[in-house]
């Protein structure tokens, strides 16, 4: 099944297999878990973030004027050629907004994300501006380093 | 059995949550648990990531007792003390008297019975339900 492939493949990633770049990692001892919470007031919306960091991967939050959990995605890099890979856990499907940001924050940063996220469908606007203050938070948080970002 | 920094987060972000840390068997465990609006999400780890995800929710109907559903949505599916840990956790809550579902991930180095009730005790002592 697709999911057990992504998961092995990701599990391998974790031991540190052919000696590809991993994303940066802060400078924390393993296993120490930060949650940071902010909240960004729009316009017309409220989006709320929650970034929970472990050691080897990212649990990110996004609600869209609610604190619904909404659908949960994962994505990361996976073989070969580390292409990114995005899949639906929880409620949603392929084309839904979570995905294509789980998806997006993996090519951009190269880190092994989850991605909860109760955006509703068809606002390309909201989504791209939620996507954006994410990845800004991770650069500010130095949870990964932009030069050093995966490419495909 | 230790723990350490116990964290509440400010009343005015809408999610509450609570992480903490514990040793289980000498392997630093790391849990933090989410409140949201329509469900509780816990993680527990001893490895760096999310490890395995379940999803367990009540089903309730009018004239028997509730009954629960627990599947695994990404990771191990073939380690019962899993499915077993996110049953007793949703029963747990469903006796508080919420009827909303549980996300659980657990990245575990063992799956001992031990292991999995200290994490399930913790998560007890700590609950936001």
């Amino acid at each position: 099944m697709a999911s057990k492939e992504l998961e092995e493949n990701l599990s391998e990633l974790q031991i540190g297999g052919n000696g590809e770049k991993k994303p940066v990692e802060n400078d924390m001892p393993e296993g120490e878990v930060k949650v940071s919470c902010f909240t960004e007031d729009l316009q017309d919306v409220t989006l709320h973030f929650q970034i929970v960091k472990f050691s080897k991967q990212i649990y990110a939050w996004i609600g869209c004027n609610s604190a619904k959990l909404g659908h949960l995605y994962a994505a990361a890099t996976t073989r070969p050629n580390n292409n990114v890979s995005v899949t639906s856990l929880l409620g949603g499907t392929s084309d839904n907004t979570g995905s294509s940001i789980a998806r997006r924050i993996v090519l951009k940063t190269g880190l092994n994300v989850v991605v909860a996220c109760n955006i509703p469908k068809d606002s390309p606007m909201l989504e791209a501006t939620a996507e954006r203050k994410l990845i800004e938070r991770l650069a500010s948080l130095r949870y990964f380093s932009p030069k050093e970002k995966h490419r495909n | 059995m230790e723990m350490s920094s116990n964290n509440l987060s400010p009343t005015e972000f809408p999610v509450l949550h609570k992480s903490f840390s514990l040793n289980i068997k000498g392997n630093k465990t790391d849990i933090v648990i989410c409140k949201y609006n329509d469900s509780f999400m816990v993680m527990a780890t001893q490895i760096g990531c999310m490890g395995t995800i379940l999803h367990a929710r009540k089903e309730e109907s009018v004239s028997t007792d509730p009954t629960f559903h627990v599947a695994v949505i990404f990771g191990k599916r073939d380690e019962p003390f899993l499915v077993a840990c996110a049953r007793q956790l949703i029963e747990h809550i469903s006796s508080y008297g919420s009827t909303r579902p549980l996300v659980l991930s657990l990245g575990l180095k063992d799956h001992s019975p031990g292991t999995m009730k200290e994490i399930i005790y913790a998560v007890m002592e700590n609950r936001l339900w």
